[in-house]
């Protein structure tokens, strides 16, 4: 049972406190600031307690999301409930960030209302809530197309974004009276993140896809949707159909709106999206990708019994293209080597020489791994396609329906 | 909004954008403003008013001087405007209650609105304001709005029942709410259902035994049927709700798991967990052959993978729940141990708990890949994490002893690398690796001596000198090694200081020519120039051993070490059973028990898991309620005749005891656990073996009858009923005494049954032995022996059959025992091995005599001293235990218990609970304490619950088999 729910700001400003059950002080709010910015690097922050008061949190949008609780309650629970919380926020409010949490705090609290009585979860679901809520919502500034500041796949921004309605991703969607808020969109996303350990001999130890399916609509009423998938797409290790071309993956769940009548034989969602976002359908593989990962690296490191100089120094850098950049970051014991983009295909290559105080044979066995951050879209490793998006009945009007895919680095490790 | 659209253009054009108007600074005039701001006529301006004074309330100015004001505003059509005025009353109406009042007879009309969206948030407002007095007037409200037409108001006001039991608890009774919410959770609407649930769990938890949430198998039943139709939040309500359920039997436990099982692949995360811990809690109770039972273990294993990949701070709390998970039921993620290798960007606290549960999750099968994967992270940069990895790898060694060289080789690499904390950290785990493989890997010692100089931290320098010190005579330079760290003594830390001594005095023992001059130099040191009372100590007690006897200290010093267990940091079997109960709740992220952070008695029963059915299986959940069943009196079992064993028995008294004790046979443990499954009431109820002694002896009450007035019935009526008129319950019962069973058939024994108990008469232990002769000759010269046991029990004197004993002859004889004999641990702890010899032949047998018999006649403690042992002895040492339908009020079973020498040392009465405080002393000296609680309020609940506390906690579950007996006899 949650005790209280409260926003604050980076710098522990309250943008948003609600009691629910009377049993804890409003100071609590203070404590959890000061306990939270006293934390260590290597304690976990999620969970904290004070006295008889338990303290759950989540960052997001560069605001803490907090609620307390007296009882033995499910973190789970809370969890989950912050992020719902901060996904509506979002959802209603356009954007996520202290800015648009102080404009619409009247808003906020008629949400928390709603979702919570008594610290007992109510939903978190936006058609139930759309019901109950009188607020309108207050948006930072009017929208543009020219404006592409803000620009961004929802919750992973993305440099391809130029190919995606930019305003979609910061629009609240219940804003009637705005201008662009007539146009009936829909974008399903195909998110996949990946993590990858290559072996210091090339060999492919481990590589797990993370993957879902996410949709964003903005059609006011509710109207069928069917999603179909490649018809080859198999779940588990033993169901493999067709030859070998399958697009497999080992584990699959599904949003509960989610109707999976048509998806054992043709491999169809349905779904009634509700205004907002949610996550249609998560998948993991692991091990088995059906492709080549996406990076390959070939490292050498020579030694060079030289000068001895006494502090770590990145000496010299030889990189293929201007618009690289490499830094070498002594806290973290680590060269940053960025590349703003490259094409498929193509090889890039990079030398540095570093000096290192008191050189021996074993620091060798210090140099790695390789750790690799990328983004690539139009891309999926599963190699999931989304076949078709239909609405029915046709929405009437203009309504677009957007697709786009992504995959993302979550640890892509290359050991040396 | 026009006002904010406004403002942010006009801000925006500046600098900072971040505040808004709401948020400026206090003017002096603000509050004067804001009042006519308020009673404006204008809707909008009104609105504008009321948010204003609710930025103002969020950060904490204090407003409550327009309370007034604001409830003016709250009979309007608005709908908007009356919920931000309810958000101001929620706030302010506790610190103005008199004016609170004025607001309900709004309240009281909005309950009757057409709308429902406006019943419902009167009645959800009217229970947020904890103001006594209008709790009156919610009542009607309320009642009609349980009945609502609308299932938005029925769920409303289910939960509003909550909310008024917790202000005043009286009147939710005397108003009958309870039942009308009892009725709700047969509601069509599974909302309503769900509230209702969580209404009534929240209500129970305050009143731990009434029988408000009465799962029987139609609630639960009907609870299922909304589990498939509820939102996620109302799932987990109903999920936590069966969890507390106890099914009569397995097949019902399969029935709800069948039925829980698809949550498993929701998307929500906690409903996943809370399903999770319905199965974990009632997969105990499934026979391990069961087929559904591995069906339902390879269930469990996805969708606790699929945790792994959520967001960072989801994926902690789910890892310290795997991490219990992994110790009760290691199967169901055996096969998953990649999932736990850490990525490089995981937090660091992510981190650490991964490579705990891998370290668990090791095993000879996966190990290489472990080990691989371990190297790799000893070179990462985090040195938190460094460190964490390399005692791993060390527990890796410890825990497959396939991999120990394997273990070694990598830390030997590891050490090569020179990094300064590496190496430290390496240098502490081989010192465990030696302890545990003594005499195996002392080749690596060469390279460890070379890394002397950089070791800085007191744990790897005494974790060297300990090396140095133990491998002495295979060192060639030990003495220089020892003697360079002897020369800044004084400035190490206690831990170094003491292990230097130690491995000083060990090298002299092995090398005692060339070494007198140092260990000579440490004493000194230690003895004299240190003001550290444990060093000194130890300084003086090894200077006298080597003076007086270098004989006995090296026996002393150099005597062989116990080896290290595999598993160090395992947590308590029965904390674990208890915080399997508690799976994704906050008890099973820090790992304690809700008891040790939840204030009050809100939720923190103990709760333990079911019992399997099945009796095979009970040696595996000791804890839970066949452990009853395991008295004193228990079936006898006959060591089968074994050489080594005889010779043992039988050479107590001419020899010296060898060391060399045989390991007691398994297939008798096996056996007497089998029939231990039997229960109780066959043992009693039964007369087993038909033993003929049966009520002729003192103790020998017939089942049923008042316990310790076994003698009443002979003595005549008129006295039978002085005695009942004397006391009633209050009379002081002598201790209880189990009547005697056979313990040596006679077709084990040659024609020789014996049947026994024992007895605690007087501060004298007795045995109480029936020898029956059913063979055809006459047994003479009868002698007994007893072996090594737990408590040192031994025949007081010889056994006395004095006349020849014919056939059919029963003789009944009382053999006085004493507790001075040789000691050994028995498994059970109250287990007695006895030989029997006559003129026939020797005959073995085990028997187990309740631990009441050890309690001793000056076993009550002060009360002062009761408080401080209690608190003194850990928590982990406390064990809990409950004791079902005991109709006995506190005095009669205070009494009950005194009769047995527990003494009750204090009792307190809270709410309608008695708590006796009891103290036992047992005849080796070892306490115990207890908290016996008893319900007084309700007749109907007849369980008692034992707190027992010891700093020998093994010994807790005799001292509860104990109560049981004897406050059921």
């Amino acid at each position: 049972m949650i005790s209280q729910v409260f926003i604050l700001s980076s710098k522990g400003d309250h943008l948003i406190y609600k009691d629910f059950r009377g049993e804890a002080d409003k100071d609590a709010v203070s404590v959890f600031f000061e306990m939270v910015t006293a934390l260590s690097g290597d304690q976990p922050p999620v969970v904290m307690s004070h006295k008889d008061l338990n303290f759950i949190h989540v960052r997001q949008g560069g605001l803490y999301w907090v609620a307390s609780t007296k009882t033995n309650a499910s973190p789970f629970t809370v969890i989950e409930f912050l992020n719902r919380l901060a996904a509506l926020t979002k959802d209603y409010c356009g954007s996520l960030c202290e800015k648009s949490v102080r404009m619409n705090f009247a808003l906020i609290y008629e949400l928390l209302d709603e979702m919570v009585d008594y610290g007992y979860i109510q939903t978190t679901s936006t058609d139930i809530l759309k019901n109950f809520i009188q607020t309108e919502a207050v948006t930072s500034k009017p929208f543009s197309l020219f404006d592409l500041s803000n620009v961004g796949l929802f919750g992973a921004e993305t440099q391809q974004s130029k190919v995606a309605p930019s305003t979609a991703a910061t629009r609240p969607i219940m804003s009637h009276r705005s201008e662009q808020g007539g146009k009936n969109e829909i974008f399903v996303d195909v998110v996949e993140r990946l993590s990858v350990v290559i072996g210091s001999n090339g060999v492919l130890m481990k590589a797990d896809v993370e993957g879902e399916i996410r949709v964003k609509c903005y059609l006011p009423t509710c109207s069928e949707m069917r999603i179909g998938l490649n018809e080859e797409f198999s779940i588990g290790r033993s169901q493999l159909r067709g030859y070998g071309t399958a697009v497999r993956v080992d584990e699959c769940s599904f949003h509960q709106a989610v109707k999976l009548d048509e998806f054992d034989t043709y491999r169809i969602l349905k779904v009634c999206p509700s205004q907002g976002e949610q996550t249609l359908m998560q998948y993991q593989l692991s091990d088995e990708l059906p492709c080549a990962p996406p990076f390959r690296l070939f490292p050498t490191v020579e030694k060079d019994y030289g000068s001895r100089y006494t502090d770590c120094d990145l000496l010299s850098q030889e990189l293929s293209s201007p618009d690289q950049t490499a830094e070498l970051q002594l806290k973290n014991k680590a060269i940053l080597w960025s590349i703003p983009r490259f094409p498929g295909g193509a090889q890039l290559s990079a030398l540095f020489k570093v000096e290192v105080p008191s050189l021996s044979s074993a620091s060798l066995l210090e140099v790695g791994p390789v750790s690799m951050s990328f983004e690539l879209p139009k891309q999926t490793c599963t190699g999931l396609q989304i076949r078709f998006l239909r609405l029915s009945p046709t929405q009437p009007g203009m309504s677009q329906r957007w697709v786009r895919y992504v995959t993302h680095s979550d640890s892509y490790t290359i050991r040396i | 909004m026009e006002w904010a659209s406004q403002l942010c253009e006009n801000r925006g054009l500046g600098s900072k954008m971040t505040d808004s108007k709401y948020f400026t600074t206090t003017k002096k005039g603000e509050i004067f403003e804001l009042k006519a701001e308020l009673n404006s006529d204008k809707k909008e301006k009104k609105k504008e008013a009321v948010k204003k004074v609710i930025a103002s309330m969020t950060v904490g100015k204090d407003v409550s001087a327009l309370f007034p004001d604001v409830v003016n505003c709250m009979q309007t059509d608005n709908l908007e405007l009356k919920k931000l005025v309810y958000l101001y009353l929620m706030n302010y109406a506790k610190s103005q209650p008199d004016m609170a009042i004025m607001a309900v007879n709004t309240f009281v009309k909005d309950c009757e609105d057409p709308n429902p969206l406006i019943r419902a948030l009167a009645v959800r407002t009217m229970g947020c304001i904890r103001v006594d007095k209008i709790t009156e007037y919610l009542c009607e409200p309320l009642r009609k709005c349980l009945k609502d037409e609308d299932p938005y108001v029925r769920k409303t006001a289910a939960v509003c029942v909550a909310k008024l039991h917790d202000i005043n608890a009286q009147l939710v009774e005397d108003q009958g709410f309870l039942d009308t919410l009892k009725d709700l959770i047969s509601d069509s609407n599974p909302m309503v259902v769900a509230n209702a649930v969580a209404a009534l769990s929240e209500i129970a938890e305050s009143h731990p035994n009434s029988n408000l949430l009465d799962l029987n198998p139609q609630t639960i039943n009907k609870l299922l049927t909304a589990l498939n139709e509820c939102t996620e939040w109302g799932q987990i309500f109903i999920l936590d709700c069966l969890a507390n359920y106890t099914p009569r039997d397995d097949r019902e436990s399969q029935s709800i798991c069948e039925r829980v099982t698809p949550r498993l692949s929701h998307a929500n995360s906690a409903v996943v967990l809370s399903a999770v811990k319905v199965l974990m809690k009632f997969m105990e109770m499934l026979p391990k052959d069961l087929d559904y039972y591995g069906t339902l273990l390879k269930k469990l294993a996805p969708p606790l993978v699929t945790l792994l990949s959520a967001e960072p701070e989801l994926q902690y709390v789910a890892l310290r729940n795997i991490n219990l998970i992994v110790q009760k039921r290691p199967e169901i993620l055996k096969h998953e141990m990649k999932v736990f290798f850490v990525k490089y960007n995981d937090p660091i606290y992510v981190k650490l708990e991964k490579l705990d549960i891998m370290i668990r999750l090791a095993s000879q099968a996966n190990i290489a890949q472990v080990l691989a994967e371990l190297k790799e992270y000893a070179t990462e940069v985090d040195v938190d994490f460094v460190r964490k990895a390399v005692r791993a790898i060390g527990r890796c060694a410890i825990k497959v002893e396939q991999s120990a060289e394997r273990c070694v080789s990598t830390l030997l690499d590891l050490i090569q690398t020179k990094v300064n904390y590496v190496v430290q950290e390496a240098i502490v785990v081989i010192k465990d690796i030696f302890r545990k493989y003594p005499n195996k890997y002392e080749s690596v010692i060469a390279t460890l001596c070379e890394n002397l100089d950089s070791l800085d931290e007191p744990e790897a320098r005494a974790a060297m000198i300990w090396i140095v010190g133990e491998y002495a005579e295979r060192i060639d330079n030990a003495d220089e090694l020892l003697e360079s760290f002897l020369e800044g003594f004084h400035d190490e830390s206690t831990q170094v200081q003491l292990q230097l001594l130690t491995a000083i005095v060990k090298l002299f023992l092995k090398k005692p020519t060339e070494t007198q001059e140092l260990v000579q130099q440490v004493l000194s040191l230690a003895t004299q120039d240190s003001d550290n009372p444990d060093l000194r100590d130890r300084g003086y007690i090894y200077w006298r051993l080597l003076s007086t006897d270098p004989v006995a200290a090296k026996e002393v010093v150099l005597a062989e070490k116990p080896l290290i267990s595999e598993e160090t940091d395992l947590i308590e079997p029965t904390l674990l059973d208890e915080l399997i109960c508690h799976i994704g709740t906050l008890a099973s992220v820090y790992h304690k028990p809700p008891s040790a952070f939840v204030e009050g008695g809100r939720g923190v029963q103990h709760k333990r898991l079911p019992a399997r059915a099945g009796s095979g299986e009970s040696a595996e959940s000791p804890d839970v309620g066949q452990a009853v069943s395991a008295v004193s009196d228990a079936p006898p079992a006959v060591i089968p005749s074994q050489g080594d064993l005889l010779g043992d028995l039988l050479n107590l008294d001419l020899a010296p005891p060898t060391s060399n004790v045989p390991p007691v046979p398994s297939s008798m443990q096996m056996g007497a656990m089998d029939l231990l499954g039997g229960g109780l009431d066959s043992l009693l109820g039964g007369d087993v073996g038909g033993s003929p002694a049966m009520g002729v002896s003192l103790g020998g009450a017939p089942v049923g009858m008042p316990a310790g007035l076994g003698a009443a019935p002979a003595v005549g009526g008129g006295l039978g009923d002085l005695f009942d008129l004397g006391g009633g319950v209050g009379v002081t019962a002598g201790s209880y005494i189990p009547p005697k069973t056979v313990w040596l058939p006679a077709m084990k024994a040659k024609g020789l049954e014996i049947s026994g108990t024992f007895a605690r008469r007087s501060g004298v232990i007795h045995m109480d032995l029936s020898f029956t002769n059913k063979a055809m000759s006459v047994m003479t010269d009868f002698a007994i022996q007893f072996n090594k046991n737990s408590f040192g029990l031994a025949p007081a004197g010889p056994l006395q059959v004095l006349t020849p004993l014919s056939p059919n002859q029963t003789v009944d004889v009382s053999l006085p025992l004493s507790t001075t004999g040789p000691v050994m641990k028995m498994e059970p702890l109250n287990n007695l091995q006895v030989a029997v010899k006559n003129n026939i032949d020797v005959f073995y047998f085990s028997c187990q005599y309740p631990i009441s018999l050890l309690f001793v006649e000056d076993g009550k403690m002060d009360r002062q001293v009761f408080l401080a042992t209690w608190k003194d002895i850990p928590s982990e040492n406390e064990a809990q235990f409950q004791i079902k339908d005991c109709h006995l009020n506190s005095d009669a079973a205070s009494n009950k218990l005194q009769g047995s020498n527990i003494f009750t040392v204090a009792k307190r009465t809270v709410d309608t609970q008695d708590m006796l405080y009891q103290s036992v002393k047992l005849t080796n000296g070892i306490w115990m304490l207890a908290e016996l609680r008893i319900q007084t309020g309700n007749p109907n609940s007849t369980d008692l619950e034992l707190s027992v506390k010891c700093r020998a906690p093994e010994v807790s579950q005799y001292v509860y088999q104990c109560y049981e007996l004897i406050l059921r006899n």
